[in-house]
C-alpha cells in the first residue's frame, strides 16, 4: 500500500513509460480507503491483544524504567537503576547461572537429540519414525509440575533410582544446576529431534549414491552436501533449546522452589513476592525485560535458520 | 505428499553408524524417558509399609482443596477454549476474506507471545494490577483490577491463556483456511441466502474442523498444566494445588499429577495425530510455554 503511494507521488521528469506505470499504479491504489475500512473486523482482536498482551508488556517496561522518588516514596521517577541492579549481586548471579545452565543443557540436549535423530533414521524403520514423530511433539510440549514430580520420584532425595543406584554416594543431587540440566533434557532432546529429524530424513540416499558415483567418500559427502544442508536446522535447534531452557519456570519452581539454585525466573518470583520493599519489584521487572530481550534474540536467530532449512524441501 | 516422501526416505535413511549402535542409543533415551514415569507410577501405587494400594489416589481426591482446584481449572479451561475460538475463528476468517493485506502484521502480533516468557507476562500483569489497585478502594481502576482478578472467575488468567496459545492457533487456523476456497464458499452460501453467522457455523466451521480441534486440544492441554501464570497471579488451579500439598503428602500429589499428565499427553497425542493427517506439523515446530 505504501509502495503505491510513493510511486504515484514520485517526482515527474522521469521516463514517460515510468510515469504511465505510476499512473496505472495510482489508479489501482484507489481501494485504499477500503483497506483502512477492512481493519474494522479486526478491532475486537486488536482490543483483546492490547489488553492482555500490550498492557502487561507496557507495564513491565514502564515499571522497569522507574524507581520510587527518594524524597517522595509515593512518587516514581524515570531511572535506569533497576537495570543497573539487575546486573549486580544476586540478580546478576541468577542471570549468569541461568545462562550457564541453558548453554550446557542446550549443548547436551542438542548433541543427544541430533545423534538420536540420526540413529532413528539409521534403523530405517518407518514405524519407529512415525511413533517418534508423535512422541517428540508431545514430550517437547510437556513439562511443568508433573515433570518435576516424576524426577523427584525417580532421582530425588527419596527417589527410587536414587536408592537403587545409591546416587547420593556418588555426589548426585537433583536439587542443583546439574539436576536441572538432567531434568530439562526431558523436553530438550525431543525438541531437538522434532527440529532436525525432517531435515536429516530429507537427505536422500540418492544424493549420497550420486556423490559416491563420482568418487566422493562418505566424509566428502557429509562435508560438501550433508552438513551444509543440515546446518541451519541443527543450529536453529541449538538456539531453540537454549531459549526453552532459559525461559523455563514451572518445572524449576516445582523442583527448587525459593532457594538452592539461583535462576532468573525464580529471581523474578521472589522479587514479586517481596512487594515493593527496597524496590525489588521494579528490579524484577528489569529482569523480565532482560528475559524478553534474550527471547527476542533467540527468535530472531531461529526464524531465518528455520526458513533456510525449509528451503531445500519445498 | 510431504509425509509420504519423508517416510519413504526415512525407510532408507543414510547410515552413519551401524544399526546396532543406533538401537543402543534409542534404548538409552527411551529408558531416560520411561524411568521417571515408571518411578512416579510406582510411588503412587506402592507404599513400602502397606504394599500395593490406590490409597494415594483416594487421598488426593479427599484433600479439602481438591474440588476447588478442579472446578477452578475446569472453569478456566472451558472459558479459555470458548473465548479463544470466539475471538480467533471469526478474526482469522475475516482476515483471509476481507483483509489479507494485514496477514503479515497479524502473524507478527500472534508470534509476540513466544518472545514474552510466561513469567515476564505474569510479572507485567502483576505490576499493572497492583498499580491499578493502588488508586484506592472504590476508584474505577481499582474496581477494574478487582473485576479482572475475581477469585471465582479469573478473567485475567483466561485472557492470558488465550494469549499464550496464539502462536500455535494462528499458524494452525491460517494453514487450515489457506487450503479451502473460502471466498467461493462464502459467496455461494450468501447467494443462497445464508446470513453471516450461518455461513460461519454451517459452511466455514465444518471445513476447518481439523485445525479447530487441534486448537481446542492444545488449549485444553495448556490450561490443565499451566503453573507459572496461575501461581504468580495467586490462583489455586490444579498444578498450583499439587505443589501446595506435595510437602505434606507427596504420594497423593504425585498420583494426581500422573493423572493430569496422562490426560495432557492423550490430548497432545490426539492433536498431533490429527494434525499429521491434515497437514505436516512442521510449521508448528515451535516450543510452547509449558516447561
Amino acid at each position: 500500500m505504501t509502495l503505491t503511494v510513493t510511486r504515484s507521488d514520485a517526482p515527474s521528469g522521469r521516463d514517460p513509460v515510468d510515469r504511465a506505470v505510476d499512473l496505472v499504479h495510482s489508479l489501482h491504489a484507489r481501494p485504499e480507503r477500503r483497506v483502512n475500512a477492512s481493519l474494522i473486523g479486526l478491532i475486537p482482536f486488536l482490543v483483546f491483544i492490547a489488553l492482555f498482551l500490550g498492557v502487561p508488556v507496557f507495564g513491565i517496561v514502564l515499571s522497569a524504567f522507574r524507581v520510587a522518588d527518594v524524597n517522595d516514596p509515593g512518587n516514581y521517577v524515570p531511572s535506569l537503576a533497576n537495570f543497573v541492579a539487575s546486573f549486580r549481586g544476586a540478580s546478576w548471579d541468577a542471570m549468569q547461572n541461568s545462562l550457564q545452565i541453558s548453554v550446557i543443557a542446550a549443548l547436551t540436549g542438542g548433541i543427544i537429540g541430533l545423534a538420536l535423530a540420526q540413529a532413528i533414521l539409521t534403523t530405517r524403520s518407518t514405524k519407529l519414525t512415525a511413533v517418534v514423530t508423535v512422541l517428540t511433539s508431545v514430550l517437547a510440549n510437556s513439562g511443568g509440575v508433573p515433570l518435576a514430580f516424576s524426577f523427584i520420584a525417580a532421582v530425588g532425595n527419596a527417589g527410587i533410582m536414587t536408592g537403587l543406584l545409591s546416587l547420593t554416594d556418588l555426589g548426585f543431587t537433583l536439587y542443583s544446576s546439574g539436576g536441572l540440566i538432567l531434568m530439562y533434557q526431558y523436553f530438550l532432546i525431543p525438541t531437538m529431534v522434532m527440529v532436525v529429524l525432517p531435515t536429516l530424513a530429507g537427505l536422500r540416499v540418492e544424493w549420497k549414491e550420486a556423490a559416491a558415483s563420482v568418487g566422493a567418500t562418505s566424509w566428502h559427502f557429509w562435508k560438501k552436501v550433508g552438513l551444509p544442508i543440515a546446518t541451519p536446522a541443527i543450529l536453529g535447534g541449538f538456539v531453540l533449546l537454549f531459549g526453552a531452557s532459559f525461559a523455563t519456570h514451572a518445572s524449576a519452581a516445582a523442583l527448587i522452589g525459593g532457594g538452592g539454585v539461583p535462576l532468573i525466573t525464580l529471581r523474578i518470583d521472589s522479587g514479586l513476592a517481596g512487594g515493593n520493599l527496597a524496590g525489588q519489584e521494579n528490579v524484577a521487572m528489569a529482569l523480565g525485560v532482560n528475559m524478553i530481550i534474550v527471547a527476542l534474540l533467540v527468535l530472531l536467530v531461529y526464524m531465518p535458520l528455520q526458513k533456510r532449512s525449509l528451503k531445500w524441501f519445498k | 505428499m510431504v509425509q509420504m516422501r519423508q517416510s519413504t526416505s526415512a525407510a532408507r535413511g543414510i547410515r552413519v553408524v551401524t544399526p546396532g549402535l543406533s538401537w543402543a542409543l534409542i534404548i538409552l533415551v527411551a529408558l531416560y524417558i520411561a524411568v521417571p514415569m515408571i518411578c512416579a507410577l510406582a510411588f503412587s501405587i506402592y507404599v513400602p509399609t502397606t504394599g500395593f494400594t490406590f490409597e494415594p489416589y483416594l487421598e488426593s481426591v479427599r484433600d479439602p482443596g481438591f474440588f476447588g482446584a478442579l472446578s477452578l481449572t475446569l472453569l478456566i479451561t472451558v472459558l479459555t477454549v470458548v473465548g479463544l475460538l470466539a475471538i480467533m475463528v471469526p478474526t482469522m476468517v475475516y482476515l483471509h476474506l476481507k483483509a489479507p493485506r494485514w496477514r503479515p502484521v497479524m502473524e507478527i502480533v500472534c508470534t509476540i507471545p513466544l518472545v514474552v516468557p510466561s513469567i515476564a507476562l505474569a510479572a507485567g500483569l502483576v505490576t499493572v494490577l497492583r498499580s491499578m489497585a493502588s488508586f484506592g478502594r472504590g476508584s474505577v481502576p481499582a474496581q477494574i483490577s478487582q473485576l479482572l482478578q475475581n477469585p471465582d472467575l479469573p478473567i485475567v488468567l483466561v485472557g492470558s491463556y488465550i494469549v499464550l496459545t496464539l502462536p500455535f492457533v494462528f499458524r494452525s487456523l491460517d494453514a487450515g483456511l489457506r487450503t479451502i476456497d473460502l471466498r467461493t464458499l462464502v459467496e455461494s452460501a450468501h447467494s443462497l441466502g445464508a446470513s453471516g453467522a450461518t455461513v460461519l457455523r454451517r459452511v466455514i466451521l465444518p471445513n476447518i474442523k481439523g485445525p479447530v480441534i487441534f486448537c481446542t486440544f492444545f488449549c485444553i492441554a495448556l490450561c490443565l498444566g499451566e503453573f507459572t501464570m496461575a501461581v504468580t497471579l495467586g490462583y489455586r488451579t490444579l498444578p498450583v494445588w499439587l505443589t501446595q500439598i506435595a510437602g505434606s503428602n507427596f504420594r497423593a500429589s504425585i498420583s494426581m499429577s500422573l493423572l493430569i499428565n496422562a490426560l495432557t499427553w492423550a490430548l497432545l497425542i490426539a492433536m498431533t495425530v490429527l494434525a499429521g493427517r491434515a497437514a505436516p506439523a512442521r510449521a508448528l515446530a515451535l516450543k510452547g510455554h509449558e516447561s
